[in-house]
């Protein structure tokens, strides 16, 4: 059995009378890269604080790093929260220091390895400069290098990609994977697909307070069936090609588009050669994560609508 | 060192450093002479009214030369044994035109009483009836007389005994337990109250879920409130030294002979010669450890309280009834130092935020040394509880992040 660095079963938040979020469990292989993924307000940034203990959930109970209560293993977690925070009056290797202190790291040590991390990637000018006088993404920076900088075992990134650059989001990306082959588990929330697709070796999503999904990148894009493109030879009848093709195919110019199930293609190839129809062009691919993910959001919304009307009629009746 | 206690210390050592170097701290720790300032020029002002009142102010008696001297010599006698100073006495040679009733409506000073005529039967012009100033002068007559009529008597040499040694003053002690009350009450009223707004800064730039992430919640509490204290112990000592200083190079300029002559007879030397119950010593440094507590547990309730505010106007508003607390404390143990070992004392003394005060002002009284450690073990507790509870609802309410949500106008949950 694999060890899991987060084990969060059933957290349950109420703000009010808001549930924010439902039963959300999640299960963090260690040395993994593990992403939690949803819309806006789904839930993922107070699952996050709830794993980590900075809030208590009303329900459900967190373990991190081999069943310890977050708060024993504090000094063994990185955390960057969704809200950057910075002291704007620290210059930034007193501010990398200092969020090391704070989790044990001597302060010559914290200095020693800001410089170097600050070096690595490419931020050596702003070392002694204040946070007030840095961009956004520089301290955006500088917060994620200090939430590493005393080498954890778990980091949780939330939202770490926005309001970076693109060279900065691929340094990122880069880092993340180093930290993850240092050994660290690297948990973080996002809802932009191109990272967690390429970063993730499992992930989650969360859609209107509850989790929807849990599996590998894989997994979550076979939801959907396979996209196919098919072009015939030119001048071929229009029926015949309809009607060799799958209910639902479209014609879009020369190319005919349609979506067929795993088990159908091979079927599908074997009735096009035997057809006569001739193939000038034929592309077969998995929907990317991106599709998936809108897919499964927008299933919830609308059994959600689905739900809420029939509450709305339950409620008239009544 | 416990991991707690590092926490602590990152925390505080960072907001100490925040606070002092930063330009604003000089402001800050300079602005006592403003106050100083402010004070003298008050001063001077009364003194000035006072002394030219003091200068305008006489008794005049208008005698024949024969007398004048006999009535200065009487003078000297017997003013010094007035419990009331009388006003400085004018004597005028008697001449035709000498007109009592017009010497008190001389311009340029205010006479209150004049003697003229012969000194058996004076006649006494006065300003009020029954005036002191015209009783002075009438015993001055009287005392005249009676030394002539007395002749040459053997001068009398009494011996002075000074109980300076032997036995404390109640009343000094009182007053001395009092101006540990006020000085305690003062540094903290100045100083404690800024802690209502030190968790601004970081709910202000979210600084705070990064700090409740990596340590517990009541390390940042306690690790502020260090901070916060270690600015006030650096203003204190700063003052002291000051103090020091000013004193040495004032008596560096000063007349060795004058020197003593002040230092013994001024009043607060009579006040420092007066022990207080459990010795100088230990009256200092535990005035000093009441401060650090009351400073504490001043100071955890408003930290408390602050970190419940959501906006910078919650925290103005706060300030009001924070300093009225204060004074309602301060009142209370004024109240407690001025009845020792009565109901209200004993109140004072046990009630957590009064207790630093009303045991300072003990230490004044009362010689019982071990109960102190029982009072600071006690506020210790109080200062626990107050942070314990402080982050509790911090947690509950800002923490979670439902801005609508404060420990005065709690709503039920779901």
């Amino acid at each position: 059995m694999t060890d899991l660095a987060v084990e969060a079963l059933g957290l349950t938040k109420y703000f009010e009378t808001y549930k924010a979020v439902d039963q959300v469990s999640l299960q963090v292989p260690a040395g993994s890269i593990y992403g939690v993924l949803g819309p806006n307000g789904a839930g993922k940034t107070t699952s996050l604080r709830m794993t980590l203990g900075i809030i208590d959930p009303d329900a459900g109970s967190s373990r991190l790093l081999g069943g310890h209560k977050p708060q024993s293993v504090r000094h063994r977690i990185g955390y960057l929260p969704e809200e950057r925070g910075l002291y704007p009056g620290m210059k930034a290797r007193e501010a990398i220091a200092f969020m090391g202190a704070l989790r044990g790291l001597d302060w010559s040590e914290g200095r020693r390895r800001a410089t170097t991390f600050m070096t690595e990637l490419g931020l050596e000018r702003v070392i002694d400069s204040k946070i007030r006088k840095m961009s956004k993404g520089m301290a955006q920076m500088i917060q994620l290098i200090g939430s590493i900088v005393h080498a954890p075992d778990l980091i949780v990134l939330d939202e770490p990609f926005s309001g970076l650059d693109p060279v900065n989001q691929e340094r990122l990306e880069m880092l993340v994977k180093r930290e993850r082959d240092r050994g660290a588990t690297v948990l973080f929330s996002t809802h932009v697909m191109a990272h967690a697709e390429r970063l993730c070796d499992r992930l989650a999503i969360i859609a209107r307070s509850q989790r929807r999904f849990e599996g590998t990148v894989d997994d979550a894009r076979a939801l959907l069936p396979m996209q196919v493109r098919y072009t015939p030879r030119q001048g071929s009848d229009t029926a015949a090609v309809a009607a060799l093709l799958p209910a639902g195919a479209e014609p879009k110019g020369e190319a005919w588009h349609f979506a067929i199930e795993d088990q159908d293609v091979e079927p599908l190839l074997a009735r096009i050669t035997a057809s006569g129809l001739g193939v000038t062009g034929l592309s077969i691919s998995r929907p990317a994560l991106h599709d998936a993910f809108v897919h499964i959001v927008r299933q919830v919304d609308a059994g959600f609508t689905a739900d809420a009307s029939e509450d709305a009629i339950e409620e008239a009746s009544a | 060192m416990t991991p707690f206690l590092k926490n602590m210390f990152v925390v505080a050592r960072r907001d100490f450093l925040a606070i002092v170097a930063t330009p604003t701290f000089l402001l800050f720790l300079l602005a006592p002479l403003f106050m100083i300032g402010m004070g003298l020029a008050g001063g001077m002002g009364a003194s000035q009214l006072a002394d030219s009142a003091r200068g305008a102010g006489r008794i005049v008696v208008v005698a024949d030369a024969t007398d004048a001297e006999a009535l200065r010599d009487a003078d000297t006698r017997l003013r010094a044994a007035m419990p009331r100073e009388p006003a400085t006495l004018v004597v005028r040679i008697a001449t035709p035109a000498a007109d009592p009733v017009a010497i008190t409506k001389e311009k340029g000073s205010d006479t209150y009483a004049v003697m003229s005529g012969p000194l058996d039967a004076p006649r006494i012009v006065e300003r009020e009836p029954e005036s002191a100033s015209g009783r002075y002068l009438s015993l001055l007559a009287g005392e005249v007389i009676r030394a002539r009529a007395a002749g040459d008597l053997p001068a009398v040499a009494p011996r002075f005994e000074s109980l300076s040694r032997g036995g404390n003053s109640i009343a000094l002690q009182q007053s001395l337990g009092f101006g540990a009350v006020f000085a305690i009450f003062l540094l903290t009223l100045l100083l404690a109250g800024q802690t209502v707004s030190s968790l601004a800064e970081e709910k202000g730039n979210k600084v705070i879920e990064i700090l409740a992430a990596a340590v517990p919640l009541e390390s940042v509490f306690l690790g502020k409130l260090l901070g916060f204290l270690g600015v006030a112990i650096l203003f204190i000592a700063f003052w002291i030294v000051m103090a020091f200083a000013g004193g040495f190079v004032a008596a560096a300029q000063m007349d060795p002979a004058m020197l003593d002559a002040t230092g013994r007879a001024g009043k607060a030397a009579a006040a420092l010669s007066s022990m207080p119950a459990t010795g100088w010593g230990f009256f200092l440094g535990i005035g000093f450890v009441y401060f650090i507590l009351s400073f504490l547990l001043l100071g955890a309730v408003f930290l408390g309280v602050g970190a419940q505010a959501a906006t910078v106007r919650e925290i103005q508003m706060l300030s009001l009834p924070i300093t009225i607390f204060q004074v309602g404390m301060f009142s209370l143990s004024a109240a407690a130092a001025s009845a020792p070992g009565s109901g209200l004392a004993t109140f004072a003394q046990i009630f957590p935020f009064s207790s630093p005060l009303a045991m300072a002002a003990r230490a004044a009284t009362d010689e019982a040394k071990s109960v102190h450690l029982l009072a600071l073990g006690w506020q210790a507790l109080w200062v626990a509880l107050v942070i314990f509870i402080s982050v509790r609802l911090f947690r509950a309410g800002v923490l979670s992040g439902r801005s609508d949500w404060r420990f005065w106008r709690r709503k039920k949950g779901a």
